[in-house]
């Protein structure tokens, strides 16, 4: 055997051999579970408290707010707050606290815990995405106080009837581990990923940047000592590489796009999670330009878009159409107060051509999204459209892009895009004068509707549940008359878990969460 | 040859200098900062948020004194904290470069290694089977974009044989072994090593064909030296200078990551931290990776100067 064979041999040897040296197998005795719980639009990797703008289903195994989801977002759930009340007005709300909850370390939690954490929260040399997000601040929070050690009290500048909402982004942080902390240091601190103290099911034991974050059981957990010993999050830089791991047995949980988890479907090694995104996709028609502030031209684009047939067909039936802004059917009003906009393309070239609308120029949409979900939408929206003579181009820009001259008003025509919208979360901002920021002081859409601003300002400070989502109602019938925007659907989200897993949980819930998925209870049977 | 390699570093300072105005210019121009990043287009962020936020990164401040605060940041050797997430620049960096270096290098070594031997092995049987066959493949090996590659690779040995796993650079419920670590590196070497491979094998057979009809081989060959002396003492030390630019400019790659295949295998290298910087907008992190990149192309362009006079007396520097 001459040299070169040699070479060749040895070394297909040796690569031959290394999987037989070792298992690489994740060793999954001793009940751990790894998952990917950060990829997919819910999910954000190694966040902190006060900085997350998703990744709260992860966040949540570590701290505990006062009151979070429930399993399918659809009221609160109690967590670290047992009952809270507010007086007449809702300007000051009174929360009582669970007692005999313990830090990982031991320290009992208290009403100064509280005091602490939203004091940091809504301190802007601290906190990023909590003001914005959470709607609290100096401006509409004047005092927080503890009544006693369970006991603490909101005062607030202005009433608000869902103060409870707003707190559910607030994680409770130990004022006993990080009193000592700068506010403007708090960003940077390596706290959270080497000694980090909260009061949820799972205790930190050892971060990997961009690798994985594992967990141990925490003995104390006020509903009880988790059944598994571990939890580890492992990070993906993409979905695909997620799938492949569970797939190859590496992970027993991901989250999965609607293509991709439809291909799992009876698949008796896997269990699929699904549920309302809570985000509505919509067509925003920017009114500055003419075109479009005529009603019939808005009403003409749902008129041609068949709607229904792109959700059964091009995204598999993994949407919903909806009739207005809102994302759950306990947001619409009965179906004879609505128009289904069916999809009619004869009735849309009459209303385009009695509103004497100029198709002659293509007109850009432009859109945040890169998923295949929103790809294969636009592209049947465009087919649709082309039908009754209106050219449009989607354009994909990332986020900042998107983000930096979106909210001016200016140099859009049409965006596709996303908003999330339950009857807790209503995105009233967005419709109101100022509310989210245009230089020009309009609304976003640049449409100037007071019948709508009124209902909504009614919604804002009524206190009365069913009165609420009467209002709420009315505001998606007078959305859906008008058209005000073009309604398209909410997606279905999906997460594929192995069958392996018992009682685990998971929901699509926006920026995951946090919503009550009970991980005292998850196990993996041998 | 000090004077030289000293004369050359005098040079790389306003070459660097100049970079990084380059660099926080591109940036300063380009749609959208942190704040546009912290904004999410399906929830609310209100005027007062996005401001402090502003305020916070100091982004309220003119461009000129953003740029002279990080500069003489840099001269300290602080190269700040990360926009998107308050961690420090520096072991951020640190972290993914090891990786990528880990990651890349294993690649380049296993590819300048077979690259070379198959670029010889070729060239002294031209036109032959085994010619023809290696030229083929190094063209797909070129050719095949590591995405593909990766997906095939993944799919095979991780998926259906299961002899490697299909991601990550450790396992992640018990510490790393040598062995692990090996593991975890022989599927995205395997892709990342294909082009190299090709490319090294490429050159070194035009080269070593240059070298092998040359009149010193032919009179070597005449004298009746053996064969292998005459391809390992006269003929491949000669047909090694464009391999060595060869690999010199390889060497920036080590540091620049491989996008994809970090990506399809999680690999936590500089590649996807790059474009996490860019998505971000974080200014910070991408300045420090610029730096970083800009003075490894310096020194690599340097040290591939140095290493043509070692292989060929004739180039001097003095």
């Amino acid at each position: 055997m001459n040299l070169w064979k040699k070479f060749v041999l040895v070394a297909l040897l040796l690569v031959l051999a290394i999987p037989l040296t070792v298992s690489f197998a994740q060793d999954t005795s001793g009940n751990t579970l790894i998952g990917a719980f950060d990829v997919g639009p819910g999910g954000a990797p190694a966040v902190i408290p006060y900085m997350d703008t998703a990744g709260r289903t992860w966040l949540s195994k570590i701290w505990s707010p006062l009151v979070s989801w429930n399993g399918d977002i659809s009221v609160l759930e109690p967590q670290l707050a047992t009952d809270w009340s507010s007086n007449e007005d809702f300007t000051v709300w009174t929360f009582n606290l669970r007692e005999g909850v313990l830090w990982h370390d031991g320290e009992p939690f208290t009403a100064d815990d509280v005091v602490f954490s939203l004091n940091l929260a809504m301190n802007p040399e601290a906190a990023t995405s909590f003001p914005g997000f959470s709607q609290l601040s100096r401006d509409t929070v004047a005092e927080v106080r503890a009544v006693d050690d369970l006991t603490v009290e909101f005062v607030l500048t202005q009433a608000n009837p869902r103060l409870p909402y707003n707190l559910i982004l607030l994680w409770i942080l130990p004022e006993h581990a990080l009193a000592d902390l700068a506010p403007a240091d708090y960003q940077n601190s390596d706290w959270f990923f080497t000694e980090a103290i909260g009061t949820g099911p799972f205790m930190h034991e050892e971060f990997q940047r961009d690798q994985f974050w594992s967990l141990v059981a925490n003995p104390n957990y006020w509903r009880g000592a988790p059944k598994l010993d571990r939890l580890i999050n492992r990070y993906f830089a993409d979905e695909t590489s997620a799938i492949l791991a569970l797939e190859a047995g590496e992970i027993q949980f991901t989250y999965a796009s609607g293509d991709v988890a439809l291909g799992f479907e009876g698949n008796a090694d896997y269990q699929l999670f699904s549920g309302p995104s809570g985000v509505t996709n919509y067509m925003i028609f920017n009114e500055r330009d003419p075109r479009f502030a005529d009603v019939r031209v808005r009403q003409a684009f749902l008129y041609a878009i068949d709607r229904q047939a792109i959700v059964e067909t091009v995204l598999r039936g993994t949407a919903q159409v909806v009739p207005c802004i809102g994302a759950f059917p306990a947001m619409y009003p009965a179906a004879e107060e609505l128009n289904d906009y069916a999809y009619n393309p004869e009735m849309a070239r009459q209303l385009l051509a009695e509103a004497g609308f100029d198709a002659s120029q293509p007109i850009e949409v432009v859109t945040y999204y890169d998923s295949q979900f929103h790809s294969d939408a636009l592209a049947a929206i465009q087919a649709f459209l082309a039908d009754v003579g209106v050219t449009i181009t989607p354009i994909r820009q990332d986020v900042p892009t998107y983000n930096s001259y979106f909210y001016t008003g200016e140099g859009w025509t049409i965006s596709y895009r996303g908003v999330a919208s339950g009857l807790a979360n209503f995105p009233f901002p967005f419709y109101e004068v100022g509310g989210q920021p245009t230089t020009d002081g309009l609304p976003l859409s640049g449409g100037e509707y007071p019948e709508l601003i009124d209902l909504l300002a009614q919604a804002r400070v009524e206190g009365d549940q069913d009165a609420y989502v009467g209002l709420i109602q009315d505001t998606c019938a007078f959305q859906n008359q008008n058209a005000t925007e073009g309604y398209m659907w909410t997606a279905i989200r999906f997460g594929v878990a192995s069958s392996g897993l018992q009682d685990f949980y998971w929901f699509p819930a926006p920026g995951g969460g946090p919503f009550e998925d009970h991980p005292e209870l998850w196990s993996v049977s041998e | 040859m000090q004077k030289y390699i000293f004369r050359r570093l005098l040079i790389g300072i306003p070459v660097f200098l100049s970079i990084t105005i380059i660099i926080f210019g591109l940036i300063e121009i380009a749609p959208g900062d942190i704040t546009d990043y912290f904004i999410r287009p399906e929830l609310n962020m209100t005027n007062e948020a996005e401001e402090a936020i502003r305020a916070r990164f100091g982004l309220d401040q003119p461009v000129t004194v953003r740029y002279v605060n990080w500069l003489v940041n840099v001269l300290r050797g602080d190269l700040g904290f990360r926009y998107t997430n308050g961690q420090p620049v520096a072991a951020t960096i640190g972290q993914r470069l090891s990786a990528t270096v880990l990651l890349a290098g294993t690649a380049l070594i296993v590819g300048s290694v077979i690259g070379v031997a198959l670029g010889v092995f070729t060239a002294l049987r031209q036109y032959s089977v085994w010619d023809f066959l290696l030229t083929s493949v190094s063209f797909l090996g070129i050719s095949i974009p590591s995405f593909v590659a990766g997906i095939i690779v993944l799919y095979i040995f991780a998926i259906k044989l299961g002899w490697f796993p299909s991601g990550g650079m450790r396992p992640v419920d018990r510490d790393p072994t040598l062995l692990t670590t090996i593991q975890y590196l022989v599927l995205p070497t395997f892709v990342l090593s294909l082009a190299p491979i090709a490319n090294f094998m490429r050159y070194t057979r035009f080269a070593m064909l240059e070298v092998i009809r040359a009149d010193y081989v032919r009179t070597a060959r005449g004298k009746g030296m053996p064969e292998n002396r005459i391809t390992w003492r006269h003929g491949f030390p000669n047909a090694l200078l464009p391999v060595i630019t060869l690999f010199g400019l390889s060497l920036p790659a080590l540091v620049v990551g491989a996008v994809f295949t970090e990506t399809i295998f999680s690999w936590p290298g500089m590649g996807t931290l790059y474009l996490e910087a860019v998505n971000g907008r974080d200014v910070p992190l991408l300045m420090g990776m610029n730096l970083v990149i800009a003075l490894v192309v310096l020194v690599a362009n340097l040290v591939t100067d140095l290493a043509y006079a070692v292989a060929d007396p004739r180039i001097r520097y003095d």
